[in-house]
């Protein structure tokens, strides 16, 4: 059966980065002025070679695009005759509306997967349409890339959508990441969670017999890190649980029974929700009341932070109080095969000292069951 | 509710078959022997454990049929009961001294060793450090723990410093399990630095040397004396099943280990203990492998020129250290097919594919064996010359 590929390129994506704009939202006029060149076309290009000339022979895929920048001009350079153009763009530049309104016709045309070209800002707004109801693989082309959607690079792009073509690649949670640009111009770093997406990874599998493996879903690791976390909670009964945001963490809580936050940082004490989307001020409250407390993080976007992206309401002050040992990691194999590290950074340089001196931290993948994983402090 | 109590049998099995997953038996028809008859078909065995071919050597058969003859059929009995006969006591105080260990113990499979005895080893409160590469049946022995568990990187000895470090803080007991020679890659485990680490944080050893003993060290006396260490891993547990062409699981190491292993394992507690004929067998293989060295000689003779060659070839032969052949041919499609070709030109061989090795390096996994001879390995070599060409392999 043949795949049905949505395809969408934001032109204008990582046109500020080169320009030392940081991000190209709002600021597009400046940054041609500044002598910015397009950046996506070129890297939606590159994947389309590497795919047709290296795994495409025998994928049947049928490709839905927009008219000329936003996505035909590359199919068609790369020979692909049986396009179907679902948005037109006519001669206009592009805009925010252009890639959500491709999306909305993407989903009326039942597509399998929606491949973009773009960063951050581009896949925030595909998000905000198609939400969780298709995977969607970004083609890394913007300024920003701190979603969890991208391929690492074209060719990882290219590859990942042959093998989500074949079926080798599953169905998980990633997160999209916001980061207000404006405020990030004028030097201060507010990067939010802003809703987790389905993207393609890497299964998980199991062995079952000799010679024999299986592949387990995303939910079964997240059942057993579940129970993990519960098995912790009975033998802590007498500790608060702070809980971080993120999927694989709003599973675990769900999976409790709680009406916890998904981007928000919930407390749970003997089992129960005592408070939600607390704030730094509230964390620091219930600190005044619960002397024993626990951690629980998973690691959050592309590049595998633990603190600092996400989760500012874990401030310095916060980690200091409830102390380094203190945190839990958990998170699914499939995500730290895309994240290497576990980053951290949480803007105090003596607190970041505590995590390099402390050089790798236990990460629980699955039922009392944990592997050792390298911390990184900012180096970006 | 009136169930169809059945009714998954036929539908799980089905599920399998279409996923291609289930097991398609190949039925030998002779022994499991270098040239041997499979459904039908003369082949040249290139998968059998049996790398001495000790399985139909003489002494052996003699040893079972005289066993047999003396002592009857079966045992009547647990080991615990009245099912331990004078024959298992000589086993085991005979593979003691061959593996220069205190004791040894002998398990009815090496999956009963290991199902049996890591959950006794370890329990709440304490943590089992395992190679990620780890074999299935330690897998499951680990699962059956109550302990809490971690992975390292395979082979990473800086990865398995810093759990120790970590666990060293939070735990009660510690134990270190790991293949000795891994039957993906054939390479082995770097057991005199995980002992010393270990020793450094007074953490337990464990290694499954399946495919290690009668194999590896002088004589084929396993891990422990091919790094020099003999007695110094805590449990060394192996199989009577491969090399030493028979039946059975085996630990050596302390009198102390084998008096808790015998009176804890369940495995061991509740099977029937193994027939005269299997215990006569194996006490002859001991003898074999003590008295005649050459097997152990030709087998290796055999793994080098068999990987020389291939390597001249233009093959890739990964990171075996062991008479475990890997022949890497990239994608998986590559290595059934080339498997099948292989059996078509008589040569049984079996392919490796993803998930069991990385995505790009399923293979074909040459097992070596003792009783092949010049003539058979040259026979083998064109065939993989032939077709590697064939399939753009080489």
């Amino acid at each position: 059966m043949s795949s049905k590929i949505g395809f969408v390129v934001n032109p204008i994506a990582g046109m500020g980065g080169k320009v030392g704009l940081k991000g190209t939202d709002g600021v597009l006029k400046e940054a041609i002025a500044l002598g910015a060149k397009p950046v996506a076309p070129e890297k939606a290009k590159e994947t389309l070679k590497e795919y047709f000339s290296n795994y495409s022979t025998k994928d049947e895929v049928q490709w839905f695009t927009c008219s000329g920048a936003m996505g035909a001009d590359e199919l068609k350079k790369s020979g692909v005759k049986n396009i179907e153009i679902i948005y037109n763009i006519f001669d206009r530049g592009t805009l925010p509306e252009d890639t959500r309104n491709a999306c909305k016709k993407l989903l009326e045309k039942n597509v399998d997967l929606i491949l973009f070209c773009g960063g951050d800002g581009t896949a925030k707004d595909i998000f905000e349409i198609v939400d969780k109801k298709i995977p969607i693989l970004g083609i890394p082309a913007g300024v920003k890339m701190h979603s969890g959607v991208f391929g690492i690079t074209t060719s990882a792009t290219a590859k990942m959508l042959h093998e989500f073509v074949n079926k080798t690649l599953t169905i998980g949670d990633v997160e999209i990441m916001d980061l207000d640009e404006e405020l990030y111009r004028k030097g201060e770093w507010n990067i939010r969670l802003f809703g987790i997406a389905q993207g393609i990874v890497e299964p998980t599998y199991v062995q079952v017999g000799k010679t024999v493996y299986e592949s387990v879903s995303d939910d079964a690791i997240k059942d057993e890190l579940a129970e993990h976390v519960m098995d912790e909670m009975e033998k802590s009964s007498d500790s608060l649980f702070l809980l971080g945001p993120g999927g694989t963490i709003d599973y675990i809580v769900r999976k409790m029974g709680l009406d916890n936050t998904l981007l928000g940082i919930d407390a749970v004490y003997n089992k129960k929700l005592i408070a939600k989307d607390v704030n730094e001020e509230g964390i620091l409250n219930l600190l005044k009341n619960y002397p024993k407390v626990k951690v629980i993080l998973s690691p959050i976007g592309a590049q595998g932070f633990i603190l600092g992206r996400g989760n500012l309401q874990l401030s310095p002050k916060v980690i200091k109080k409830i102390d380094v040992d203190n945190i839990i990691v958990v998170s699914t194999p499939s995500k730290l095969s895309s994240t290497p590290f576990i980053r951290v950074d949480t803007g105090d340089k003596k607190l970041d000292r505590i995590f390099i001196k402390k050089e790798f931290m236990m990460v629980v993948i699955g039922y009392r069951l944990s592997r050792v994983i390298k911390i990184q402090t900012n180096n970006f | 509710m009136k169930r169809n109590a059945k009714a998954f049998l036929k539908a799980e099995y089905n599920d399998l078959v279409s996923k291609n997953l289930d097991w398609k038996l190949r039925i030998l028809e002779s022994g499991s022997t270098p040239h041997a008859v499979v459904d039908g078909k003369k082949v040249l065995m290139l998968c059998s454990n049996n790398y001495l071919n000790l399985s139909n050597h003489p002494r052996l058969i003699k040893g079972a049929i005289d066993a047999a003859k003396k002592y009857g059929a079966g045992s009547g009995s647990v080991r615990a009961i009245a099912g331990t006969m004078k024959l298992h006591i000589e086993v085991e105080k005979r593979l003691a001294k061959f593996k220069r260990t205190e004791s040894a113990l002998i398990y009815q499979t090496g999956f009963a060793a290991n199902a049996g005895l890591i959950p006794q080893l370890v329990g709440e409160g304490d943590i089992i450090i395992s190679d990620e590469l780890n074999h299935g049946s330690i897998i499951d022995g680990v699962r059956l723990a109550k302990a809490d568990r971690a992975v390292y990187k395979h082979k990473d000895m800086g990865e398995l410093d810093k759990v120790l470090k970590e666990a060293d803080k939070k735990y009660r007991r510690i134990l270190i399990i790991t293949d000795g020679v891994f039957s993906m890659d054939g390479d082995i485990a770097p057991m005199d630095k995980i002992v010393k680490l270990a020793n450094e944080y007074g953490a337990m050893t464990y290694v499954d040397d399946a495919h290690g003993e009668g194999v590896i060290g002088s004589d084929g006396r396993g891990i422990g004396a091919h790094f020099g260490i003999e007695g110094k891993i805590d449990v060394e547990m192996g199989t009577f099943s491969k090399a030493f062409g028979v039946v059975g699981g085996l630990i050596a190491g302390s009198q102390d280990l084998v008096n808790f292993a015998y009176n804890k394992s369940r495995t061991w507690l509740l099977s029937g203990s193994h027939p005269p004929a299997v215990a006569g067998a194996q006490l002859a293989a001991i003898d074999v492998l003590e008295t005649e060295p050459q097997h152990v000689k030709n087998l290796w003779d055999n793994t080098k020129y068999f990987k020389k060659e291939l390597k001249s070839m233009g093959f890739n032969t990964g990171e075996s250290e062991t008479p475990i052949t890997p022949v890497i041919v990239g994608d998986s499609g590559k290595a059934k097919e080339l498997s099948n070709l292989l059996f078509d030109e008589a040569i049984f061989a079996l392919p490796i594919v993803f998930p069991m090795v990385a995505k790009d390096k399923a293979r074909i996994r040459v097992m070596i064996n003792a009783g092949l001879t010049r003539k058979d390995l040259d026979f083998a070599l064109a065939n993989f010359e032939k077709l590697g060409k064939k399939l753009r392999i080489i």
